[in-house]
């Protein structure tokens, strides 16, 4: 067959032709839809290691929204009317390269306005590459290692306070206590961080609020161990060896329950014991019973903030979700998407360049974070105070600093065993 | 590092050895018969740790026995395991493609039927054993530690006892010698390496109980201990029970005492660089080292 034959060439034109046609529709723009929701991509472990956590954010998330939704939506004024918000949720199974993936899919192919996504710093950061690249505002409600901040993105934004500002928070806390007299001074601290950025700015947190106040305590033993470990008998044994006075270590919540086990079941015992943000949680406290009393930790929020939008934000997550909320991880999201509402609304219109330039200008008052302003500082990072909460027996977790928060008072040291 | 720190690291050490042994067993038991490389182990592991915990919170039975109740109920399920899909793996003298990709299915439908029944949360067992510690001076043992210690002891030595005194245990000490021959003496094969996979199945689960008293769990729980696993068989020589003791040892003295000279973060890779040494330096295990080592005396 001779591919010159009139016959070939018209049968080879009029395939072309009809592929041709048949393409139109997909390389034509599609044609204006009217705008009829604000969808809002809602990125959120809710299976694998940080299911727990993620759960609760995505709770706050929705509690957020479905309020919202009952005032009738956000007003955008380019419209001239309200319009609903509409979650797209997506869930990273805790996997950072899914995490990744599933924030470029939700900016790009998705479309959404804005993302709100990330908990767990690992997971944070995958994702804090993706807002600059789409163009597309980004709040983070549950990572909070300041490398995410520090590359001079423009739409990245976090809701929570700098993890060293937590380890700086934590030697206060204990310096306090030592001027109380409840400490003595010169005491030795033992740490043991995860080997995340989360647990480095935790690390250097504590040791730049131990290198300004000399003659309060000493580091005495410093390591890293990795995250979702099976056995931390080794390490805790070289901290036994270390003679260390306080335990200090940043860990999430299956690593905090894990650690803290292995450390009751080789008999340790130090003054003050703490595992960062880790500390009041249900599911430690179902899993170690008295073990964890007396352990304490710097929070983002507690529930015994005096606050009336806190308690208010208690009764209504309790009825939405059908449980109290479980630490900080809630309403840190529940303000997050408080925050970008607010921002939409203020930006008069669905252009993301506007709503990041809400975000980066603006305040959220009357914030459930203590302090009650959620403002993003020039790098994207919130900045407000943390809290120190101490557990108790019996379940109870009362607010120990700062003194004018207090609930109730702190137990320095630890009773032994 | 005072002569206290040492002992309470030798001590611990010690305690995991036995935990480890124990975890590892169930491995070699059907690797050494049957050349199949149990990949699903990880996963009757993580079904024992549940097994354990579900006697324990719906019935309130004590976790001991719930290790020991499982014993039984794994040893059935892994004699019908084989039943059903042992037939689909080709018999061989070398581990197969086929076996390691069936067994390696067989954990991810075991573990994903375990996100579904429950969920991604871990679970812990909390009894008022669980922190208890005996103290001698400065020495502390820890009790739950001690006690899952000598559950392994008393499992193995179980073990030891149903090899050589019994008419099952010596069918299959042939059977790893030399299929064939078993054939000829009246061996019934397939019998016994039914058999053999439901018991090693059985150690699986009881260890994934014991390791359930010591760690939170979830679905996942058995890969970390898959590995170590690999890590014990492989230095006590693939074959031998006796190397289980051995490679456990090694592995949890060189874990345990690794860590004073590298940092912690690095534990992880004290294990594989262990099982990468123990392939080029002694490929036939400690056992296998020990036995060449004889044979060369008594030549």
């Amino acid at each position: 067959m001779s591919f010159f034959r009139p016959n070939f060439l018209h049968g080879l034109a009029r395939s072309a032709v009809i592929v041709g046609l048949a393409a139109v529709p997909f390389v034509l723009p599609a044609p204006a839809r009217a705008q009829t929701d604000i969808p809002v991509g809602v990125i959120m472990p809710t299976t694998g290691k940080e299911a727990r956590p993620g759960q609760y954010q995505r709770e706050g998330i929705e509690l957020a929204i479905k309020q919202i939704n009952d005032g009738g939506g956000i007003y955008i004024k380019s419209l001239k009317k309200k319009l609903p918000i509409r979650e797209v949720f997506y869930d990273d199974g805790s996997e950072n390269a899914r995490s990744a993936s599933l924030a470029e899919r939700a900016m790009s192919s998705d479309k959404v306005i804005a993302v709100i996504g990330g908990y767990s710093t690992p997971l944070g950061e995958a994702e804090s590459v993706m807002p600059d690249r789409y163009q597309t505002p980004w709040i983070t409600p549950g990572a909070a290692a300041s490398s995410i901040f520090s590359h001079g993105y423009q739409y990245t934004f976090g809701a929570l306070s700098t993890v060293e500002s937590l380890g700086y928070t934590t030697g206060q806390f204990l310096g306090w206590l030592a001027d109380g007299g409840k400490l003595r001074k010169g005491l030795k601290i033992a740490m043991a961080v995860e080997n995340t950025d989360h647990g480095k700015d935790y690390v250097n947190g504590v040791t730049k609020w131990v290198g300004q106040h000399p003659g309060y305590f000493t580091v005495a033993f410093n390591e890293k161990f990795e995250e979702h470990s099976t056995d931390f008998s080794g390490l805790l044994q070289k901290i036994k060896a270390a003679h260390a006075d306080i335990f200090l270590s940043d860990a999430h919540l299956p690593d905090y329950v894990t650690m803290q086990r292995q450390y009751l079941q080789a008999g340790m015992f130090h003054q003050m014991v703490s595992y960062g943000a880790r500390g009041p949680e249900a599911d430690a406290r179902k899993a170690m019973g008295a073990g964890v009393d007396y352990i304490f930790a710097g929070v983002w929020w507690s529930a015994d903030l005096k606050y009336p939008q806190a308690k208010k934000f208690v009764t209504d997550y309790t009825a939405f979700a059908g449980h109290a909320p479980d630490s900080w991880y809630a309403a840190i999201a529940y303000d997050a998407m408080r925050i970008l509402a607010q921002s939409i609304e203020r930006a008069g219109s669905l252009d993301k360049a506007a709503i990041r330039d809400q975000l980066r200008s603006g305040d959220l008052k009357n914030s459930l974070v203590p302090g009650q302003t959620l403002k993003f500082e020039s790098n994207g990072q919130a900045a407000y105070p943390f809290v120190i909460v101490q557990n108790k027996p019996d379940g109870k977790v009362d607010i120990v600093y700062p003194p004018d928060a207090a609930t109730g008072p702190p137990v320095a040291p630890m009773p032994r065993p | 590092m005072t002569a206290t720190d040492f002992l309470n690291l030798l001590i611990a050490a010690l305690l995991l050895a036995g935990t480890y042994a124990a975890m590892a067993v169930g491995m070699t038991v059907i690797y050494g018969v049957m050349k199949i490389v149990n990949l699903a182990h990880a996963g009757f592991l993580m079904l024992g740790a549940y097994y354990v915990y579900e006697l324990h919170e719906r019935l309130g039975i004590f976790p001991l026995l719930g290790v020991l109740l499982a014993f039984p109920a794994f040893f059935a399920a892994g004699v019908l395991v084989h039943w059903v899909l042992g037939r689909g793996v080709p018999v061989s003298d070398t581990p197969t493609l086929a076996s390691l990709l069936l067994m390696f299915g067989l954990w991810l439908v075991l573990q994903n039927v375990g996100y579904l029944i429950w969920g991604t949360d871990d679970r812990s067992i909390l009894t008022p054993m669980t922190f208890a510690t005996i103290r001698f001076g400065e020495i502390t043992i820890p009790k739950i530690g001690l006690v899952v210690f000598l559950s392994a002891i008393v499992s193995l030595a179980a073990l030891e006892f149903v090899l050589h005194k019994t008419w099952f245990g010596r069918s299959i000490r042939a059977l790893i010698q030399n299929r064939y021959s078993c054939r000829i003496v009246g061996i019934p094969v397939e019998r016994t390496a039914r058999l053999t996979f439901g018991l090693g199945v059985a150690f699986a689960g009881t260890a994934g109980g014991l390791l359930a008293l010591l760690y939170p769990f979830s679905p996942d729980f058995g890969r970390p201990f898959l590995l170590r696993s690999f890590v014990i068989i492989v230095l006590g020589g693939l074959e031998s029970f006796s190397g289980v003791f051995a490679g456990a040892l090694i592995l949890a003295l060189v874990e345990t005492f690794g860590i004073l000279f590298v940092p912690s973060s690095y534990q992880p890779a004290i294990s594989f660089s262990l099982l990468v040494l123990a392939l080029i330096v002694l490929p036939d295990g400690v056992a296998g080292f020990v036995a060449k080592m004889r044979s060369r005396g008594a030549a």
